[in-house]
């Protein structure tokens, strides 16, 4: 709080109430929070804190299925609680503005982005339209978007994610407000684009010195952006320090564990040296009908017991190599090994068992886990349907594959998906795998839609199984920060084409790969300082997608020149 | 002014007052238009009108407590689950589901609730009501009461029938598309686009003018449903037997058997002409079906799920049973309610054209066109029939509007 200026919103005792099963459940009980102008306040907490619902709170609205039920809001000398619905909404878009999660799912697809940007400005009467789309192109200049002049006059669709996001932030900027509200703009997208968005993000709330609240549940990435930080349990505040007391001396226990997440780290295993490994892809070229080359001669082996992390931004061709290796897509050349011997191609010609050694689990549980079945059938069905299971000791089988994820079986056996916590459910997902008693999983991205504590708990149960069941990984994912902890072995790829591969230890020492090194320096750090220092290393404009069309694809591979 | 009037005023304007004191803003924008309404109305229309008013919400206010507690009811005698899910419907729900509920106990105790038989002729034609007849005698004399009773029970047993042979056939073919693709697909979809662009009317009228008449005796109603029970087991036996020859000769077996005692049992039910009916009414709403099945199944099938079930190596039989049906189901149950009203009104109207159920069977389509000529008279007779078709519709919508509502996932 280096700028004591005048508050410009007051919560005070804030408690909301959520319906569900025909009773008001309290979700915020007794908030208290104080913005001033041109401050940055990040909130964070685990999903179900009731960040968003605060977010929402701070325009006056209340999402279906909410109330507020105590507490004041007051914005710039404003009571929210008591207004009209008319006169909160003359706030809404003018003075307070908010930018979503997924920017592709908020813009509307059928209008052009500077149509949807200049729709405010107009509304509201504060500028014309050629004023509103000359300054629509100014912000977009402010937030680096190629093309300024141009890239308003295109669809949603025809924008790439992290330059939607950017064009949403500009949409909010539109009219000036007083207040942002960020719902974690960030989440869905990749560490090199999200380095983009935050540096834009974070020049242009300086500029019109914007006061703003960044929800997020990425610590590392809230140290960058906020100037305080409130931490959020259970709509329950925790704690609240300036950034830099709130990193070095966190006061809580549970903010300490939340700090304390990073830590965990499997130790490194090495090949065997003699063997032949459980599953190699051999010069692997793949494409979806009639489309672009996806993968190019791609090829690495993966041993018994061994977890091997393929990393690389979306569109790199690392869910399409795991489609080759259980059968989705048969590859155009190339084959996968088994045990030396060659999987059929197409999963409809492979046995019940080659079809039980080689699982999947799934990077969103919602739609991996049918909605209209119980978890009693979900787990057992794999048990019954490759062991021939049946009555008690099917029934015993779920139960003791519950207790392996740690789940009480009594409790679970007879409810559905949609009753479980997102860390529930990929639990479920991940006793279905096991429920197959396979030798190897393929996990897409398993931890990227779950929270840092949750995506922990993840991490340690499936190093735990493997473990104790000898099982080999092919770990998607994007956060390294995942691969540091959990893998042995590490593949990154580009453009469907393998750029570097070796155990981890090698992978996180210098010299790398310049693509290596691009992904590696882009993970946000725990520094607050480090986005500042980032850019100040690379300038301004080579960040993200630039940065990643400035690599030379015909660069001798560790040369170390860019390092 | 008489008693009536000044009750009247008061009763609107105390209420009115009251909903305004206890700030009840649509309540008081609902009773004071009405009072202000009513001034012109009084003035206008008299007393009369007045009394018409105060009628009509009285009969509103009835429908209301009547549905209210038949909700009541239902939640208290179903189960935990079930009561949860009633708990949600808005009365509008409980009116359509008291209103099945009473045609329901009407077309199934019909004989004992009638007390004239459908064909017996008890007085002299268009009788006016009496103490013996509730609401007079039709052109041939017969108790329309009774009629109006037993015709609950042939019209909708028929829609019923129809509807749920559509469905079966639709449905299936629906979801074995989704879950095949490819040219049978294709092969499907084309099909359903030459049924559909027949207008269904003049199509089923063409239908009924082939098999109607010398055709329709039970030898040619046999095979026809026959033929349509094996269509529909053929696609049954598609998805479950797949490439396996065995499976193929067994699951063709059984389908043989099923088909045959299917025929059988429908000719039990229904006469000839009937079964004509029922099976040109699933043959054209049968491609609305595969059209919706289609799309819905489609968006189930390229879930996360059920690629998984596919890597396990799990059969159609399994995928459609288990996996896509459950996640369509809400959308197709909204669907039925809403097909069987357009069943139960084409066969009403074919009733009216004459090509539909056959006299001497009580039918609400042919009663109205029967007893037409009563209008000119100034008789509502002919209305009554009308009215039951219309409140059955009604009905019905109220229930699929709750059910759409829900299974769009919207909450409070």
């Amino acid at each position: 709080m280096t700028k004591k200026k005048d508050v410009l919103l007051k919560i005070r005792d804030l408690k909301i109430e959520g319906y569900s099963d025909e009773t008001w459940v309290p979700i915020i009980k007794g908030v208290d929070l104080t913005l001033h102008r041109g401050e940055v306040m990040g909130l964070i907490g685990e999903s179900g804190a009731g960040k968003s619902t605060i977010g929402a709170a701070c325009m006056g609205y209340a999402r279906d299925g909410t109330r507020i039920s105590n507490g004041s809001i007051e914005f710039d000398g404003m009571e929210l609680t008591t207004a009209t619905e008319a006169d909160r909404r003359m706030l809404r878009g003018s003075r307070i503005a908010y930018v979503a999660q997924s920017a592709a799912a908020s813009f509307n697809p059928a209008h052009k982005i500077i149509d949807q940007h200049t729709e405010a400005p107009l509304q509201y009467r504060l500028k014309k339209r050629l004023e509103a789309q000359e300054d629509a192109m100014e912000l977009y200049e402010k937030l680096r978007l190629p093309n300024p002049q141009e890239i308003g006059f295109r669809y949603p669709h025809q924008v790439s994610g992290g330059q939607l996001q950017r064009a949403m932030t500009a949409m909010a900027m539109s009219c000036r407000p007083d207040l942002i509200i960020f719902d974690e703009p960030t989440t869905a997208l990749d560490v090199t684009t999200q380095i983009e968005v935050l540096a834009a993000i974070r020049d242009i709330v300086d500029e019109f010195n914007t006061a703003a609240i960044y929800i997020t549940h990425d610590l590392a990435v809230v140290a960058q952006m906020a100037d305080t930080i409130k931490v959020l349990l259970k709509g329950e505040e925790v704690e609240e320090a300036p950034t830099k007391e709130m990193l070095d001396n966190p006061q809580e226990e549970y903010t300490k564990s939340l700090w304390a997440v990073r830590s965990f780290e499997s130790p490194q295993k090495q090949r065997p040296k003699d063997g032949v490994p459980l599953i190699s892809v051999r010069h692997v070229d793949a494409a979806y009908t009639k489309g672009e080359k996806i993968l190019d001669d791609v090829s690495f082996d993966i041993y018994e017991g061994m977890t091997v992390a393929v990393v690389g931004e979306s569109g790199s061709g690392k869910s399409t190599t795991a489609r080759v290796i259980t059968g989705l897509l048969p590859p155009m050349k190339g084959e996968v090994l088994f045990k030396g011997t060659p999987f059929p191609p197409d999963y409809r010609n492979r046995t019940k068992d080659q079809l039980r050694q080689c699982q999947m689990i799934y990077q969103m549980a919602d739609t991996a886990l049918n909605p209209k079945l119980k978890i009693s059938e979900l787990i057992g069905r794999p048990a019954q349907f490759y062991g021939g299971l049946k009555g008690v000791a099917l029934k015993n089988r779920v139960d003791a594959l519950l207790d392996m994820i740690e789940l009480e079986p009594s409790q679970y056996y007879n409810r559905y998906p949609t009753e479980l916590s997102g860390g529930q459910k990929q639990r479920i997902g991940i006793a279905r795998a096991l429920a197959a008693e396979p030798s190897f999983i393929v996990c897409d991205e398993v931890t990227s839609a779950l929270d840092q504590l949750v995506a922990e708990g993840i991490l340690r149960l499936l190093d735990r199984l493997q473990r104790d069941l000898n099982l080999a990984y092919m770990f998607i994912t994007h956060d390294l920060a995942t691969v540091r902890s959990i893998a042995d072995e590490v593949v990154v790829m580009q453009h469907g084409k393998v750029v570097e591969q070796g155990p981890k230890d090698d992978m996180f020492t210098p010299p790398h790969h310049p693509y290596t090194d691009l992904l590696l320096s882009s993970v946000p750090e725990m520094d607050p300082n480090w986005l500042t220092t980032l850019l100040e290393e690379r300038g301004i404009d080579n960040v993200g997608d630039a940065a990643a069309a400035r690599l030379d694809p015909k660069d001798p591979k560790l040369t170390g020149a860019n390092a | 002014m008489s008693v009536f009037v000044i009750i009247y005023y008061t009763l609107l304007l105390g209420a009115s007052c009251l909903a305004a004191y206890f700030n009840k803003r649509s309540a008081f924008l609902l009773l004071f238009s009405l009072t202000l309404v009513s001034f012109v109305l009084g003035i206008v229309g008299g007393v009369g009108a007045l009394r018409a008013v105060a009628i009509a919400a009285g009969l509103l206010a009835l429908a209301a407590m009547v549905s209210y507690a038949f909700r009541e009811f239902l939640i208290a005698i179903a189960s935990h689950n079930m009561a949860k899910e009633l708990r949600t419907a808005p009365l509008t729900a409980a009116f359509g589901m008291f209103v099945i509920f009473t045609y329901a106990i009407a077309g199934i105790f019909a004989p004992w609730i009638a007390p004239f038989g459908e064909a017996q002729v008890i007085s002299s034609a268009f009788a006016p009501a009496d103490e013996n007849m509730l609401l007079g005698a039709d052109q041939l004399g017969r108790d329309m009461f009774s009629r109006i009773i037993y015709g609950a029970r042939n019209t909708v047993a028929l829609a019923l029938a129809g509807t749920v042979l559509a469905f079966t056939l639709g449905a299936m073919a629906g979801l074995l598309a989704a879950t095949t693709g490819g040219y049978f697909d294709q092969f499907l979809g084309r099909m359903s686009d030459v049924i559909m662009s027949i207008p269904s009317l003049i199509f089923a009228l063409l239908m009924l003018s082939i098999f109607g008449g010398e055709l329709a005796n039970d030898t040619t109603s046999f095979w026809l449903l026959t033929g349509f029970a094996v269509l529909v087991g053929l696609l049954f036996v598609t998805a479950v037997a797949e490439g396996n020859v065995m499976s193929w000769i067994i699951g063709l077996a059984i389908m043989v058997g099923v088909a045959v005692a299917f025929a059988g049992g429908m000719l039990v039910i229904f006469n000839p002409s009937e079964i004509i009916l029922v099976l040109v009414v699933a043959v054209i709403y049968s491609p609305r079906v595969f059209r919706l099945t289609r799309a819905v199944a489609g968006n189930v099938v390229v879930m996360d799920y059920i690629e998984a079930a596919k890597l396990r190596g799990e059969r159609r039989w399994y995928l459609i049973r288990r996996e896509i049906l459950p996640n369509s189901a809400a959308p197709l149950v909204a669907e039925f309610g809403l097909e069987f009203c357009f069943v139960f009104l084409l066969i009403a109207g074919l009733s009216f054209l004459g090509l539909g159920i056959q006299p001497p069977t009580a039918d609400w389509g042919s009663m109205v066109r029967e007893n037409a000529t009563l209008i000119s008279f100034g008789e509502l007779t002919p209305l009554i029939p009308a009215a039951a078709i219309a409140l059955l519709t009604v009905a019905v919508n109220f229930v699929v509007d709750w059910m759409l509502y829900r299974s769009s996932g919207l909450k409070v």
